[in-house]
C-alpha cells in the first residue's frame, strides 16, 4: 500500500509539489508564528545574561531587570562589596526614553553602564566608549538609518553613535548603552529631569563572585545584610524576564498559534479531499478487487503522511528564509525557529491535523463504487 | 467561456467551498495581525481618552505618555493654575513598572492620584469599591481581577510596597500596560520626585481654545510641551500602532504567499480535473487567451469568496473574541480589511499562474485520445 501511494504520489509531481508547497506554507506560518513568540522570550531571557554577573542586585521588591522600574541607594554598592564572596559590584543604570528623529519616535532603554554590563557583541564601530559616545542596537540603525560617527540627540542632549551593536533589545524595545560620564552630562545639560533624584542614579549591581565562593550563599547573605536589594541569579532573573514576556504576549500568540493550527486543518482537509475525489474511481477498482475500506482509508492516509515528509523540510526551510529575513530587516524582534520547543509542538500539531485531515474524506471512500470499475472511463 | 469556468467551479461545491475556507483563513490571519495591534494601541489610549483635559502638558522634548517619562515642577503647575483661560489644573504622577499580582507580573501603568483632585484623573467606570486610592491603596483593572482572581480587599506588590485593592476599574485593561491607580503620596515615595510632576491635566474654561490654550502654555511656562487632548492621544495611538507596523507587513507577505498557493493548488486540481474539456476548447478553436481568462476567473472566484468570508468572519466575529479572552481586545479597521482586498487581487493572479501555464501547453489532441 505504502508502495502505492508513492507511485500516487510520482503519478502527477507537479500536483504533488504544489499540494507540498501549500502544507509546507502551512507549516511555516505556525513555525514563524511560534518562533516570533519564542523569540521575545528569548530576547528577554539574554538582556539579562549578556550583562555577565555572578549574582544581580536590584530594588528590594523588583524582580526584573527590564520593564521595571529599580533605584538603589548610592552607597548600595559600598555594602555590598563588604560582604564575603563578593569580589566587585558593578554599577548598571537603566532610563527608559524616546529617542526622536525625522518625525519618527521610537522608545529605547539607556543602559548605563560603568565597568560590566555594556555591549556584547559591537558590529560596526568601536567597543570602548568615553564621554559622550552611544552604542546603539542595529534595531535602531536599521529602521532610523543611523550610522556610526552620527549625532543621537536624547532629550536635547547630543550623543555621538561610536558603535552598532546586536541582539540588544527586548519587549519591542532597543536598547542603546552610554558611560555614566554620558548619563552625569546628559541629566545635567538636557532637559530630562528637573530634579536629578526623579531619576535612578543607580539601577542594578552586577556582582561579580570570588573564586569559590558559594553562590547561593553570598546571595543570601547579600540579602540579609543589606535591606534594600533583592539579589538574583542571571538565571531567575532571565527565568522572571521570560515570565513578564509569557503574561504580556502568551494570549495573543497562543491564539494566532491556533489559527495557524485551523488553517492547517482546512488545508489538510482540502487536499485529502481533492486527493479522495481524484482517487475515486481508483478507490472503486480496488474496492472491486477485494480491498477492504480500511485498506483505502490507509493508503490514503499513508498518502498524506508522505506528502507530510515532503512538505515538513519545504515548510522548515521556508520558515528559516523567512526568520532570516526578519532577524536581518526587522532586528528589533527575533524569529527562533530552531528552537525544541517550536520544533517539536509544530510536530506534533502538524501529524495531529494531518490525521484529523485525512479522515475528513472516510464517507466519499466508504461511497466509492466498485461498479465503476466496470465502466468506461 | 466564463460560463463554463463557474459552472465547473460549482460543480464541485466542497472543493469550492473549502478552497475559499482556506484562503479566508489565511487572510484572516494577516487582519487578525492588524487588529490585535490596534485594539492593543486603543486600549493604550484608553486612559487618555477617558481622562479627557482640554491640554496635557509635559515635559519638554515629551510627547507621549506610552513608554515615556516626564517630570515637570510644580510651581510650573501653579504657573498654568493663574491663567484666566484655565478653569482646573490636575495634577498626575506616572510610571511605567512592573506590578505583581496573584502570583504574576503585569508590566503597568502607574498613576499616582493627588488625594484633592477630586477624582478628576481617575478612572470613569469602576465596577467594584471606590476609584480614589489612599495612601497604601490601589485600584486596579477589572480584567487582571478576572484572570488573577484578586478582588476589593487583596493585596498587589509594586516594588516592595504592599497596596490594598479598594476599586476595580473598568477598561483600563491593555496587554502591554494595564493601569493601576494609586495614591499620589505612594508613587512619589517610589520616585523619589518630590516637588515634581509627571503630567498635567488642564481644563480650559468654556469657549477657550484648546489648541490657542498649549501654544500659550507653551509660550509662558518654560521647557514644558503642552499638547491639546487629541493631538496627544493622537499620538499615542500612532507610537503604539507603529510598534507593530513590520510585524503585519510581513505577516501580510506570509498569509498572501500562503492563500496564493491555496488557490494555486484548487485552480491546478480544477484544470487538471477539466483536462479533456479544455482540450476540447481548444480543439474547437477557442483562442488561448479565453482560456486563461477562465482560469484566471476561477482563480478569482475562489479568493474572492475567501476574501468576503474573512471579511465577514473580522467584522463579526473578531471583535466579540474579547469576551471568551478578556485580555484580548481586537479592533478591525475597514481600511485594514480593504488593504488585504486589494492584496487578494494580485494573489488571484499567482494562484493561477501554474495552472494558466498547463492551460497553455495543453495538446488538443487529447481530446482524440481515449
Amino acid at each position: 500500500m505504502f508502495r502505492l501511494a508513492w507511485r500516487q504520489l510520482l503519478l502527477d509531481p507537479a500536483r504533488t509539489l504544489l499540494t507540498a508547497l501549500a502544507i509546507g506554507a502551512v507549516v511555516t506560518v505556525i513555525l514563524v508564528l511560534s518562533g516570533f513568540e519564542q523569540g521575545q522570550y528569548y530576547q528577554l531571557k539574554q538582556a539579562v545574561l549578556d550583562r555577565k554577573a555572578d549574582l544581580i542586585a536590584l530594588q528590594s521588591g523588583v524582580a526584573n531587570l527590564l520593564a521595571a522600574r529599580s533605584s538603589l541607594p548610592q552607597l548600595t554598592r559600598i555594602y555590598v562589596e563588604d560582604i564575603p564572596g563578593v569580589k566587585i559590584a558593578h554599577p548598571m543604570t537603566a532610563l527608559p526614553v524616546m529617542y526622536q528623529k525625522g518625525g519618527h519616535k521610537m522608545p529605547i532603554y539607556l543602559m548605563v553602564y560603568d565597568t560590566r554590563g555594556g555591549p556584547v557583541k559591537v558590529i560596526d564601530g568601536k567597543a570602548k566608549q568615553k564621554g559622550n559616545d552611544i552604542i546603539i542596537d542595529s534595531s535602531i540603525a536599521n529602521k532610523l538609518n543611523v550610522k556610526v560617527g552620527d549625532d543621537f540627540i536624547i532629550s536635547d542632549f547630543t550623543f555621538k553613535v561610536s558603535g552598532i551593536t546586536e541582539g540588544a533589545a527586548a519587549l519591542f524595545t532597543a536598547m542603546a548603552f552610554i558611560t555614566y560620564d554620558g548619563m552625569i552630562d546628559l541629566f545635567l545639560e538636557s532637559e530630562i529631569a528637573p530634579d536629578i533624584s526623579t531619576f535612578p542614579l543607580l539601577s542594578f549591581l552586577l556582582v561579580d563572585l570570588k573564586k569559590g565562593a558559594d553562590r547561593e550563599q553570598v546571595r543570601r547573605s547579600i540579602e540579609n545584610a543589606v535591606p534594600a536589594v533583592d539579589v538574583y541569579t542571571p538565571e531567575a532573573l532571565a527565568k522572571n524576564g521570560a515570565n513578564l514576556g509569557k503574561e504580556i504576549l502568551g494570549p495573543v500568540m497562543g491564539l494566532l498559534v491556533n489559527v495557524g493550527y485551523i488553517i492547517g486543518l482546512l488545508v489538510i482537509t482540502l487536499i485529502s479531499s481533492a486527493e479522495a475525489r481524484h482517487r475515486l474511481r481508483g478507490f472503486g477498482v480496488m474496492k472491486a478487487l477485494g480491498f477492504s475500506h480500511a485498506k483505502l482509508v490507509l493508503a490514503l492516509g499513508q498518502q498524506i503522511v508522505l506528502l507530510l515528509l515532503i512538505a515538513l523540510p519545504i515548510g522548515f526551510l521556508m520558515a528559516l528564509v523567512l526568520a532570516s529575513i526578519f532577524n536581518t530587516t526587522v532586528p528589533l524582534y527575533i524569529v527562533r525557529i530552531t528552537e525544541p520547543i517550536v520544533l517539536g509542538q509544530t510536530l506534533i500539531g502538524t501529524a495531529l491535523f494531518a490525521m484529523v485531515g485525512a479522515l475528513i474524506p472516510l464517507r466519499m471512500i466508504r461511497r466509492a463504487d466498485p461498479m465503476i470499475a466496470f465502466q468506461e472511463a | 467561456m466564463l460560463r463554463w469556468a463557474w459552472q465547473s467551479l460549482i460543480s464541485k461545491r466542497v472543493s469550492f467551498w473549502s478552497s475559499a475556507l482556506g484562503v479566508a483563513s489565511a487572510f484572516i490571519l494577516v487582519m487578525f495581525f492588524d487588529a490585535v495591534f490596534r485594539g492593543e494601541a486603543k486600549q493604550i489610549v484608553a486612559y487618555l481618552v477617558q481622562a479627557k483635559p482640554s491640554v496635557w502638558v509635559m515635559q519638554s522634548g515629551v510627547s507621549n505618555m506610552h513608554m515615556s517619562s516626564s517630570f515637570i515642577w510644580d510651581w510650573k503647575a501653579d504657573r498654568i493654575r493663574q491663567m484666566s483661560e484655565v478653569e482646573r489644573v490636575t495634577p498626575i504622577l506616572y510610571l511605567n513598572s512592573v506590578v505583581r499580582t496573584g502570583g504574576k507580573d503585569w508590566f503597568s501603568y502607574i498613576v499616582g492620584l493627588e488625594s484633592d483632585s477630586q477624582g478628576r484623573a481617575v478612572a470613569r467606570h469602576i465596577a467594584a469599591g471606590r476609584g480614589m486610592p489612599n495612601p497604601g491603596e490601589v485600584v486596579i483593572p477589572d480584567v487582571i481581577g478576572k484572570l488573577t482572581n484578586i478582588g476589593v480587599g487583596d493585596y498587589v506588590f509594586l516594588t516592595d510596597k504592599k497596596l490594598k485593592v479598594v476599586g476595580i476599574s473598568e477598561g483600563m485593561f491593555s496587554m502591554a500596560n494595564p493601569v493601576f491607580f494609586v495614591a499620589f503620596s505612594d508613587l512619589d515615595d517610589i520616585l523619589s520626585s518630590s516637588g515634581t510632576y509627571s503630567y498635567l491635566l488642564v481644563d480650559a474654561r468654556p469657549g477657550v481654545d484648546a489648541r490657542q490654550l498649549a501654544d500659550k502654555i507653551m509660550n509662558e511656562v518654560e521647557k514644558v510641551n503642552a499638547l491639546p487632548h487629541d493631538a496627544f492621544v493622537k499620538s499615542d495611538f500612532a507610537m503604539a500602532l507603529k510598534m507593530g507596523v513590520e510585524i503585519i507587513s510581513i505577516m501580510t507577505i506570509i498569509g498572501s504567499t500562503l492563500a496564493a498557493l491555496l488557490v494555486g493548488f484548487t485552480s491546478y486540481t480544477q484544470v487538471m480535473s477539466k483536462r479533456r474539456d479544455l482540450g476540447i476548447a481548444k480543439a474547437v478553436g477557442i483562442p488561448r487567451r479565453a482560456i486563461y481568462g477562465a482560469v484566471i476567473f476561477q482563480s478569482l472566484c475562489i479568493t474572492g469568496l475567501g476574501f468576503m468570508m474573512a471579511a465577514l468572519f473580522a467584522f463579526l466575529v473578531m471583535p466579540y473574541i474579547h469576551t471568551l479572552l478578556p485580555q484580548i481586545t481586537l479592533v478591525v479597521s475597514p481600511a485594514q480589511v480593504g488593504k488585504v482586498g486589494l492584496v487578494a487581487i494580485p494573489v488571484a493572479f499567482l494562484g493561477a499562474l501554474i495552472p494558466g501555464y498547463l492551460v497553455m501547453r495543453l495538446d488538443p489532441a487529447l481530446v482524440f485520445h481515449n
